[in-house]
């Protein structure tokens, strides 16, 4: 994984890159355990069964593995966890976590990466898109003209109980945002244009 | 200190000077690498009374005993405290090196220095000494008031009861009968058998299941030596090893047998098994046996090879017409009004057998069994594939009666599982017979596809490996990803998605049918027959021996013992192994004809017990009961035979007048005043 040799044809040299994990090398001996302290599930129990990536809604769609991820944590592949753009592909279902039978949470070691790499200023730009969208409408998908006429049609208010009818309320919601840093981050990566 | 002297003047003692011996073992380095031996062993020197201490290596090697052995010859000790692992281990063998010196084994005591001490503090050498220290002074301070004590023997009645006759409760029992004492088989079921005889074909080598066990089964229902009784339970149990009293229901069948026909003098009588009763039956009712994939009447067997070959009304069905009756005619075998019956057999050793059933895998909703018409269970398949089922060999898939063509199994459904749904453990034989129904659809069904959802093949046993190579030869394929889901799709075929963890790639593979491979449990009824027993459990339910590897057929409770899957999942091979141990293990009692019971039991101190009858209730084993001495006075007396030492009695007295063998009042308070006291000189 560490070093690639170097052939001077570039698509070569990639292919024939050393793709062997050399734990001494690779692995990160803390990652595990930050892992499990911040997402409060002991995923070094895993048994790589398969049941959340058969369950995800996500893997038959995209190159995104739950299991993988699993499996890494319990390595210690730290950078290549964090770094991996498939990290942003859970919905957040939690199907996974419904079913493993091991009892583990996967979604919240999702999660925890996820808390990890943006600490670090590693996220991708849709993300901070809906960071900037809550910070001015308070909703990560804002109502919209069609989605009131929808609403009217079904016999609803046009605006849902939220900052949608109440915008009063979004002073609060900027400052929660602001108070964790989390605009400050967006807006920095987004300048950046990472 | 004043512990010592005070206390010894209080016992029944005579007032002999005790002169105590104390031996410190290394057990290698497992004490002596993590405290101080040679600091205890002078420490011991310290106390009073103690007159020799040592240390040794090995102090249950014979080198080790002989020490112990001389110095009770050239020091005259009246007590020996050896240092070292647990009584469970080496109390016996100590006790017998405390005999071999001539004193009586009760004369000797034992700290426990390793387990609960250099094992618990291995990184804390002066706090493991400073333990070991307390250990020793307060063993020496009950040794030094150590009584000579006396084995009671109980004699052994010369019969034995298995409760439980699937393969293993056949085994056990033919083995005993066989080996000379008159067996006791108790079955709840109408007929013996258990799981096996629901089996095909059975792993790794195929033989038809019915085949090997119908032997066993007829020659138990004829063996002199076997007392059967099937549809009965355990209703109580009194006693202890050599002389339980179990009283049995046996529940009322409506048919009589043979012999008890005979004995309500209806000459030539009883149930030849003919069916003229069934074939006038008017109720028909789902068979259970065949998981009600086949019908049945109010009056039934459960199959062709039923032993005994005696027809069941059942009761929660039956109207009463009486055209069985009529049917039946000068047979005059069925009695509708029977009721049950109870009676009690006094046995010397007993044998639990009882089995296992499956999970209830509808638990695991993901997978669809009971939503989906074919999505089955593994017990299920066997009758469906099997040429005396519902089907005469069949298989088919229930919603329509088609042959499937493609067929999925579930391995490690519901077990496996630590979400408090399904089982934690492995179920260990569905692995096994997963690839023996691959084997059956492939041979069967010509171009059926059988896919085999697996974490891992536990292939462990004797050409269990070179089994699962001939099924891959066969072409089953196998996808190692556990089931995520199972969805029904419009035709009622199924489509089963997974991820191919080798692959990394989701997976969904349409099939007609699915087998789920359900994890086992104990049967309801274990629970109630373990506690009459008095029988431990492990977490997850199963039977607990006494040892999981040098007392594995052996309960806590003494002459009770475990074979088969109650104790855990095991195959039939295993299954039978260990009952055959069991039959041995419960034999050695009987053989022996007197059992030696520990001499720990309570003592009533007749002149300081004031009638008030209050123990007699408060013992869990029925020991105790009231009186009237010689001195016309009401008091109370205890069955030693009856009684385990626990002390709830001694422990309660009021009055103080029950006295507790090897754990008296002075004993234990001398072995309190040493902990606390010893320290200070
Ligand atoms: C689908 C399937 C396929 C299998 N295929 C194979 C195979 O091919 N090869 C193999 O080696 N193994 C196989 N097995 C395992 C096999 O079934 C067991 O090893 C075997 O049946 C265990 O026998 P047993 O006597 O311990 O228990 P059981 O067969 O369960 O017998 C227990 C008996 O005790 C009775 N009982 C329970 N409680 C009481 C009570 N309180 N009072 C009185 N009676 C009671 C029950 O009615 C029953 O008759 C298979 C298992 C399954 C589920
Ligand atoms: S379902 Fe649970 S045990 Fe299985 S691979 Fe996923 S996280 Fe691991
Ligand atoms: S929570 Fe995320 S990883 Fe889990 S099933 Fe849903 S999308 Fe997939
Ligand atoms: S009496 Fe009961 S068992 Fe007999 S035929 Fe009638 S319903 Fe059936
Ligand atoms: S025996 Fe095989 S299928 Fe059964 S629980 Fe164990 S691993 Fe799973």
């Amino acid at each position: 994984m560490a070093s690639a040799k170097a052939y001077k044809d570039a698509a070569l040299s990639k292919r024939l890159a050393d793709r062997s994990y050399r734990p001494a090398l690779d692995s990160d001996p803390t990652f595990v355990g930050d892992v499990e302290r911040i997402s409060g599930t002991t995923a070094h129990l895993c048994y790589q069964c398969g049941t959340c990536t058969g369950s995800c809604p996500s893997a038959p769609r995209s190159s995104y593995r739950i299991r993988n991820f699993m499996r890494r944590t319990n390595l210690g592949l730290k950078e290549v966890s964090l770094n991996d753009p498939d990290l942003w592909l859970c919905t957040t279902c939690y199907t996974c976590s419904d079913r493993c039978p091991r009892d583990l949470i996967p979604t919240d070691v999702i999660m925890a990466m996820r808390n990890m790499a943006a600490a670090q200023g590693v996220l991708p730009k849709n993300m901070l898109g809906t960071v900037n969208f809550i910070y001015q409408t308070g909703h990560g998908v804002p109502n919209s003209d069609g989605n009131r006429a929808a609403r009217v049609k079904l016999g609803l208010e046009p605006e849902p109980e939220t900052t949608s009818k109440y915008p009063e309320y979004l002073p609060a919601i900027r400052k929660i945002l602001e108070a964790y840093g989390t605009k400050q981050l967006a807006d920095k990566v987004l300048a950046e244009g990472q | 200190m004043v512990y010592s002297g005070k206390k010894a003047s209080e016992s029944n003692e005579a007032p002999v000077e005790p002169r105590i011996g104390v031996f410190i073992c290394h057990c290698g380095t497992n004490i002596a690498g993590s405290l101080d031996v040679i600091a205890v062993k002078e420490y011991a020197l310290t106390l009073p009374h103690v007159v020799v201490s040592e240390n040794y290596a090995y102090m249950c090697s014979t080198p080790g005993q002989n020490m112990i052995h001389d110095a009770i010859e050239k020091d005259h000790l009246t007590g020996i405290v050896v240092a070292a692992c647990t009584p469970r281990l080496h109390e016996p063998t100590f006790r017998t090196a405390t005999a071999n010196g001539g004193l009586n084994p009760f004369r000797f005591e034992m700290a426990n220095i390793r387990d609960q001490g250099s094992w618990v503090h291995m990184h804390d050498w002066d706090g493991g000494t400073e333990k070991a220290k307390d250990a020793v002074r307060i063993a020496v301070a009950k040794a030094t008031m150590l009584e000579d004590l006396y084995p009671m023997a109980v004699p052994v009645e010369h019969r034995a009861m298995v409760i439980g006759a699937g393969v293993a409760g056949i085994q056990t029992s033919m083995d005993l009968a066989k080996a000379g004492i008159e067996t006791y088989l108790i079955e709840k079921e109408p007929t013996i058998g258990g799981r096996m005889s629901q089996l095909d074909k059975t792993f790794p080598t195929l033989d038809c299941s019915q085949c090997i066990l119908s032997p066993k089964m007829a020659e138990a229902g004829r063996m002199p030596g076997i007392k059967l009784y099937t549809l009965a339970e355990v209703e109580a149990v009194e006693g202890y090893i050599g002389a339980f009293d179990v009283t049995i229901r046996r529940h009322a069948r409506g048919v009589l047998t043979p012999d008890e026909a005979a004995a309500r003098g209806i000459v030539g009588g009883g149930c030849t098994g003919c069916g003229d009763c069934s074939q006038v039956c008017p109720v028909v009712r789902p068979n259970s046996w065949e998981f009600g994939m086949a019908p049945r009447k109010a009056i039934y067997i459960q199959h062709a090879q039923v032993v005994p070959l005696i027809y069941t009304i059942d009761f929660d069905a039956c109207v009463k017409c009486g055209l069985c009756e009529t049917a039946c005619g000068t047979k005059k075998a069925i009695d509708l009004n029977m009721e049950d019956e109870l009676f009690t057999i006094k046995v010397g050793t007993v044998i639990l057998a009882t089995g296992y059933e499956t999970f209830p895998i509808e638990e695991k909703s993901e997978w669809g069994y009971k939503l989906y018409d074919n999505v089955i269970s593994s017990l299920e398949f066997e009758r469906l594939i099997c040429a005396s089922g519902p089907t005469i060999g069949h298989l088919i898939r229930p919603s329509d009666g088609e042959t499937p063509k493609s067929v999925g199994f579930v391995l490690c459904a519901g077990s496996r599982d630590n979400t408090g749904i399904g089982k934690p453990y492995c179920s260990r034989f569905c692995c096994m017979y997963s690839l023996k129904h691959a084997h059956q659809v492939i041979e069967k069904i010509p171009g059926c596809r059988a896919y085999i959802f697996y974490m891992d093949i536990r292939s462990f046993g004797k050409a269990y490996e070179e089994f699962y190579y001939r099924i891959q030869e066969e072409g089953a394929k196998f996808i190692r990803g556990r089931v995520a889901q199972i969805q029904e799709l419009p035709n009622k075929n199924l489509l089963v998605v997974a991820e191919d963890t080798l692959l990394g790639m989701p997976v969904e593979i349409e099939v007609d049918l699915v087998v789920l491979a359900a994890a086992v449990q104990p049967t309801a009824e274990t629970e109630v027959v373990r506690r009459l027993f008095g029988v431990s459990c492990s977490a997850d339910k199963w039977l607990l021996e006494a040892h999981p590897k040098l007392d594995p057929c052996g309960t806590t409770t003494a002459g009770v013992y475990l074979a088969g899957v109650c104790q855990g999942p095991k195959d039939i091979p295993d299954t039978v192994a260990q009952a055959e141990g069991a039959a041995s293990a419960a034999s050695i009692p009987i053989h022996s004809g007197q059992v030696e019971l520990e001499p720990y039991y309570a003592q009533c101190v007749e002149k300081l017990c004031a009638g008030c009858g209050m123990c007699v209730g408060q013992c869990p084993y029925s020991a105790l009961s009231m009186i009237v001495a010689d001195d016309g006075r009401t008091v109370m007396t205890v069955t030693a035979a009856k009684c385990k030492g626990c002390g709830t009695c001694g422990g309660f007295c009021p009055g103080g007048a029950i006295r507790m063998q090897h754990f008296t009042s002075p004993q234990i308070l001398a072995q309190i005043d040493a902990f606390f006291l010893g320290g200070e000189q």
